[in-house]
């Protein structure tokens, strides 16, 4: 399969953050989770990706092809959105599509009216007097009324209800049937990403800290629970991260299925992708 | 590239009504004054300066050729604030949005240059209109002169729109007072180095016939020689993209 995105070793530094060192690749007709709390270099990766910034070292492909001296065309099959509108206040439905048009090559003014339609948004209403969950819906029309292949969304559904959050998911889940679509979704929401993602990339402090299929680090890690004097009894090859629990330790391990053979008296659940996020972050603190 | 002229001229709509009472405005004032200069008040006023203050025909025929500049540079001086576009990008944070279009950093500079020049092409057009009717009016200036000093205020407007897109680029968003006070300050200090002589003639003439001299001088420049600005204009605005090309680049996302 090939892959859609690839970073090959992308570093990008600024007076007081670095991208270390960044390499991940999204497979076509994949939703591609990319976790990190705030400021761990999320939106600066994406920023990289569309080339809307110049890296210092490393390589980016997008659809297989280098982005230097490239990117202006291959964005025309890049539906973008991002945690704020960036449309004019005074700018409405129509006045978007009007603009639109005139820019992208497949712009599909049927495909954008129909999407305000069942968004409920007016086409003559000024996009200045939105909500935030219907600016982003308005976002999320524009991404998607020029036949993108690839959605790459940083922090889309931050900051909206859960009612307009499901929504959204559901039409990422509609565009993803499409086998060529591909998406990349930056949230720290991890909820949302456990839901729809069959990739994830976890970024912390600049540096990527795990990477992979959902489902296989979701069966992998276990979160293993016991007294603090077994811990030392505990291989330290399994262990990512130690957090006190309620009735002595959590610990976060890298091989589910190999510690219930190892250490059969020992409780160890299922971990969610925040659980993790919230290790590894903690990991790398120390 | 279109699509961004589109949303650049969107940016100006309020620009654009402004505009359209200031060219109605100036059209009436401008015909008011012409009529009177040559039936009414303005006609007498005229030779009752040519009879008691000495002032000649040419002098009075200067002073109206001024007053007439003005009505003339005051529709260009409407249309030529790029500055705007600037502010309503930087208000909305378009720069996010601009940088995700499949548009090169060039096409999407040259987008705002071509803004501002169909903003020109429009306000000579109208002038063009203004100017017709006035030669016809009056036979203070005739239409090839009309002609030279609208296409020198619109030559000199675009060198400050030129400025002005270049220092928002250098300074960003967020500072375009700054863009246009530098880019006028700049304008002044360059008009003043090229014209020493004679702005040193103007302001420490000894007799009004100095002075007047020193007016006659820039009236018949605009008149005349108005290629001289047309072609600095075009200087300005080829070496503003290219330097605004230069500055994007290396301040990629500004944009």
């Amino acid at each position: 399969m090939q892959n859609v995105i690839e970073l090959k070793h992308v570093t990008k530094e600024y007076g007081d953050f670095k991208l270390d060192d960044v390499s991940f690749s999204v497979p076509e007709g994949s939703v591609c989770g990319f976790i990190g709390q705030n400021g761990a270099g999320k939106t600066t990766t994406i920023k990289l990706l569309l080339d809307v910034i110049g890296m210092d070292s490393g390589e980016i492909y997008l659809f297989g092809q280098n982005i230097q001296n490239n990117s202006a065309t291959l964005r025309e099959d890049i539906g973008v959105v991002f945690d704020e509108m960036g449309f004019h206040e005074f700018m409405t439905g129509r006045d978007i599509n009007i603009m639109m048009k005139n820019i992208y090559k497949n712009w599909d003014e049927n495909v954008f009216f129909e999407y305000l339609k069942r968004f409920s948004l007016p086409s003559k209403k000024r996009c200045g007097d939105f909500s935030r969950g219907m600016r982003m819906k308005l976002q999320i029309a524009v991404a998607l009324s020029h036949h993108a292949k690839l959605l790459v969304m940083d922090e889309p559904t931050s900051g909206l209800d859960p009612i307009v959050r499901n929504e959204m998911l559901q039409i990422f889940r509609e565009f993803v049937v499409e086998e060529d679509h591909t998406i990349l979704l930056s949230s720290h929401i991890t909820g949302d990403l456990e839901k729809l993602a069959d990739e994830v990339v976890f970024i912390n402090g600049g540096k990527i800290i795990l990477s992979g299929n959902k489902d296989e680090i979701l069966e992998k890690h276990g979160l293993l629970k016991c007294k603090k004097q077994e811990l030392s009894s505990i291989d330290a090859s399994h262990i990512v991260s130690v957090q006190p629990g309620t009735f002595g330790v959590e610990v976060l391990v890298r091989d589910r299925q190999a510690c219930k053979r190892q250490y059969p008296d020992m409780l160890i659940e299922p971990v969610s992708l925040e659980e993790i996020m919230l290790f590894y972050v903690n990991r790398e603190a120390r | 590239m279109k699509g961004l002229i589109i949303k650049d001229l969107m940016c100006l709509r309020k620009q654009l009504v402004i505009y359209l009472y200031v060219v109605v405005s100036a059209l009436i004032l401008s015909v008011m004054f012409v009529l009177s200069a040559k039936y009414g008040n303005i006609a007498l006023g005229g030779q009752e300066m040519m009879q008691e203050n000495g002032m000649t025909y040419t002098d009075i025929k200067n002073l109206s050729t001024w007053v007439l500049g003005i009505f003339l540079l005051l529709p260009i001086a409407t249309v030529s604030d790029a500055a705007t576009i600037f502010i309503e990008d930087g208000k909305a944070g378009f720069s996010m949005v601009s940088a995700s279009l499949p548009l090169s950093v060039k096409q999407r500079i040259l987008a705002k240059y071509l803004t501002v020049l169909t903003m020109f092409g429009i306000s000579v057009a109208t002038e063009i209109v203004i100017i017709t009717v006035l030669s016809v009016l009056t036979d203070i200036v005739s239409f090839t002169q009309f002609f030279g000093m609208m296409f020198s205020c619109a030559s000199l407007m675009s060198i400050y729109s030129a400025l002005v897109i270049v220092f928002c680029f250098l300074y960003g968003h967020g500072k375009e007072d700054f863009a246009i006070i530098s880019s006028v300050a700049l304008m002044v200090f360059t008009a003043v180095l090229c014209n020493i002589r004679s702005f040193k003639q103007l302001f420490l003439a000894q007799s009004d016939t100095q002075s007047v001299q020193a007016f006659d001088a820039f009236i018949k420049f605009f008149q005349q020689k108005f290629y001289i600005l047309f072609f600095f204009a075009i200087l300005t605005m080829a070496v503003s993209y290219v330097v605004s090309v230069w500055i994007a680049g290396r301040k990629r996302g500004v944009i």
